[in-house]
């Protein structure tokens, strides 16, 4: 910390003067979104911004139902869910031997995970397309699942290294000497324990899933198309549903924010415990 | 097993075994990322040497470099070339500068900070594609809210996203809000896991509160901000959601950043031959700033992996 002793009044005025304006402007186009999505069109598009009105919650019906974007949003959960669960053990597979063994060429691995995430997906995406059109994979629920745990799985490895580098090794070998084979005191003792771990990295993967666009703009066509896709449908260039869109909008942040603000003490925790085991 | 591994002792054996087992348990996982990065890569290699448009496919055929030759005489990708670097540079120079300060400031420990440090990370949580479409429709010449705010300070309403000055800058505030959160997040926790002594030394020293950061402060954090700087530089230099749903290139091409301009020539006029020599240069050039990065990380010596 850079101030020493008890700030002084001026001081945390200031402070708080801070953090309100920016707690304004981080916040009001979210606040902007939602307030939109139960506006009628005519009340959305006054040219003075209209704040008092009666809610209506036609915009979610018509987008949801009528215009089916509900639909997409199972494909969002489905491949999302999905993918998160694979990269969650794949993950693990790597992970645990990281933590707990000194492994001949580890820094070498660590680092060519990492360095995984830096290939722009524009780069992967158009030969990835090529292919996939050859086996018939586009448009089929596969080809995101693949992509996603591919674009997952460096970050879920970092994290979960640091999370297994947490358990004392005594516990494991308590174990052991107690008879349980190496396999049995990893999923009765190490893998409760990690559990948190778990849920928060898979929380963040199922996040990065949810809000992919490139490649689900590419891979996906009618049948699996996810719900960032299916925003740009309501925004052509010939006409713009606005209001129908700030419904959709805020039916995909909504679920993402409240889950966020739950995991966030255990997600920027887990981000820090990745560099423990250095 | 071979004639020399079964003349080891069979303690020996059994050892090596032993130290096998962590690399196979490792060993689909690690097959499957480099099989799902390097195929591509080299697949794309191959298809940049050729002649390969999806709807001419019978004309397909080796052209060997001729597709790297027609993108470095393009003034299209020197354009996106610029209009990229113009776009990190404004991005996460303002980032960098707005979360330093924004994390210096709300590094103090006053009463219910955690409210504030909590809710301006909100926007890191939200898909880009609905930032695009949320600022697109607050920008709105004739009904946005923005626009209205303009109009308070008596000036005539502007049709932003449609004015080739300023349409890039504005993408590129629209990163700023949604990432400025991410530089915040990474610094505060540099800035809280300093150490005491240095600042409680500046403070018997009677340095001013400028001065303590610029002198002291600054160069310790020197490791974490590069580290920010780095990722949030690859992240920008690969802008294509918020450019897809605010202007897809336009005006003229004032926003055809290089990811819009892969995606352009191979989705809309399916030039893939084109497309993946263009992505290669970009990989290359995105492996250079981050090599230049990584020089500058290893000066300090000591790194965590």
């Amino acid at each position: 910390m850079f101030t020493v002793g008890k700030p002084s009044p001026g001081v945390i005025v200031f402070t708080y003067a801070a953090g309100v304006l920016a707690l304004l402007l981080f916040m009001f186009p979210i606040f902007w979104m939602v307030l939109t999505s139960f506006k009628t069109t005519v009340q959305a598009f006054s040219s003075v911004p209209v704040l008092f009105f009666t809610p209506t919650l036609e915009n979610y019906r018509e987008v949801l139902v009528d215009r089916g974007f509900i639909g997409y949003i199972r494909n969002s959960l489905f491949i999302g869910l999905l993918s998160t669960l694979l990269t969650l053990a794949l993950a693990v597979t790597v992970a645990y031997p990281l933590a707990r063994y000194s492994l001949r060429g580890e820094r070498q691995i660590v680092s060519w995970i990492l360095s995984l995430r830096i290939i722009p997906p524009i780069v992967s995406v158009i030969p990835l397309y090529i292919i996939f059109s050859n086996i018939g994979l586009v448009d089929q629920y596969p080809a995101l699942v693949i992509m996603y745990t591919f674009m997952n799985l460096p970050l879920a490895v970092w994290m979960l290294r640091g999370f297994f580098a947490e358990i004392p090794r005594e516990l494991e070998e308590a174990a052991l000497v107690d008879g349980s084979t190496p396999l049995g005191s990893f999923f009765r003792i190490v893998l409760p324990l990690v559990a948190p771990g778990l849920v928060a990295t898979g929380m963040l993967a199922l996040i990065f899933c949810w809000n992919e666009f490139l490649f689900a703009n590419v891979l996906t066509a009618a049948r699996t198309r996810t719900a960032p896709v299916g925003l740009t449908e309501y925004a052509t260039p010939v006409s713009v549903l606005w209001t129908q869109i700030m419904a959709a909008g805020t039916v995909v942040v909504v679920p993402v924010l409240t889950v966020g603000v739950v995991i966030q003490r255990f997600l920027v925790r887990g981000l820090a415990l990745g560099a423990v085991k250095g | 097993m071979s004639a020399g591994r079964s003349a080891l002792p069979r303690e020996q054996v059994r050892s090596r075994r032993r130290h096998l087992v962590p690399y196979l348990v490792m060993l689909p996982a690690l097959l499957f990322l480099l099989a799902v990065s390097i195929v591509p890569l080299v697949y794309s290699l191959v298809v940049s040497l050729l002649r390969f448009n999806l709807m001419n496919l019978d004309r397909t055929g080796f052209v060997g470099l001729r597709n790297f030759q027609l993108i470095l005489e393009s003034p299209d990708f020197w354009n996106s070339l610029r209009v990229t670097a113009l776009f990190v540079v404004i991005a996460v120079g303002l980032e960098l500068v707005l979360g330093l300060a924004l994390a210096l400031v709300l590094s103090r420990d006053v009463p219910g900070i955690g409210f504030f440090r909590s809710f301006i990370l909100v926007p890191l949580a939200l898909a880009p594609v609905v930032v695009g479409l949320l600022w697109r429709f607050m920008l709105n010449t004739e009904s946005g809210v923005l626009n209205w705010i303009v109009t308070l300070f008596g000036l005539p309403r502007l049709d932003f996203l449609s004015n080739t000055l300023l349409a890039l800058p504005i993408i590129a505030l629209v990163d700023v809000w949604q990432w400025t959160p991410f530089m915040f997040l990474i610094l505060l926790a540099a800035i809280q896991a300093l150490p005491h002594e240095p600042f409680e030394a500046a403070a018997i020293d009677g340095a001013s509160t400028w001065e303590t950061i610029v002198h002291i402060a600054l160069p310790m954090l020197r490791y974490p901000i590069l580290v920010a700087v780095l990722l949030r530089t690859i992240d920008a230099f690969r802008v294509y959601d918020l450019i897809f749903m605010m202007t897809r290139g336009g005006p003229i091409n004032a926003t055809d950043t290089l990811s819009w301009s892969v995606y352009n020539v191979g989705f809309r006029n399916f030039n893939m031959g084109y497309a993946a020599a263009l992505s290669w240069i970009i990989l290359i050039i995105v492996t250079v700033i981050v090599t230049i990065f990584i020089r500058l990380l290893s000066g300090r010596g000591e790194q965590p992996a």
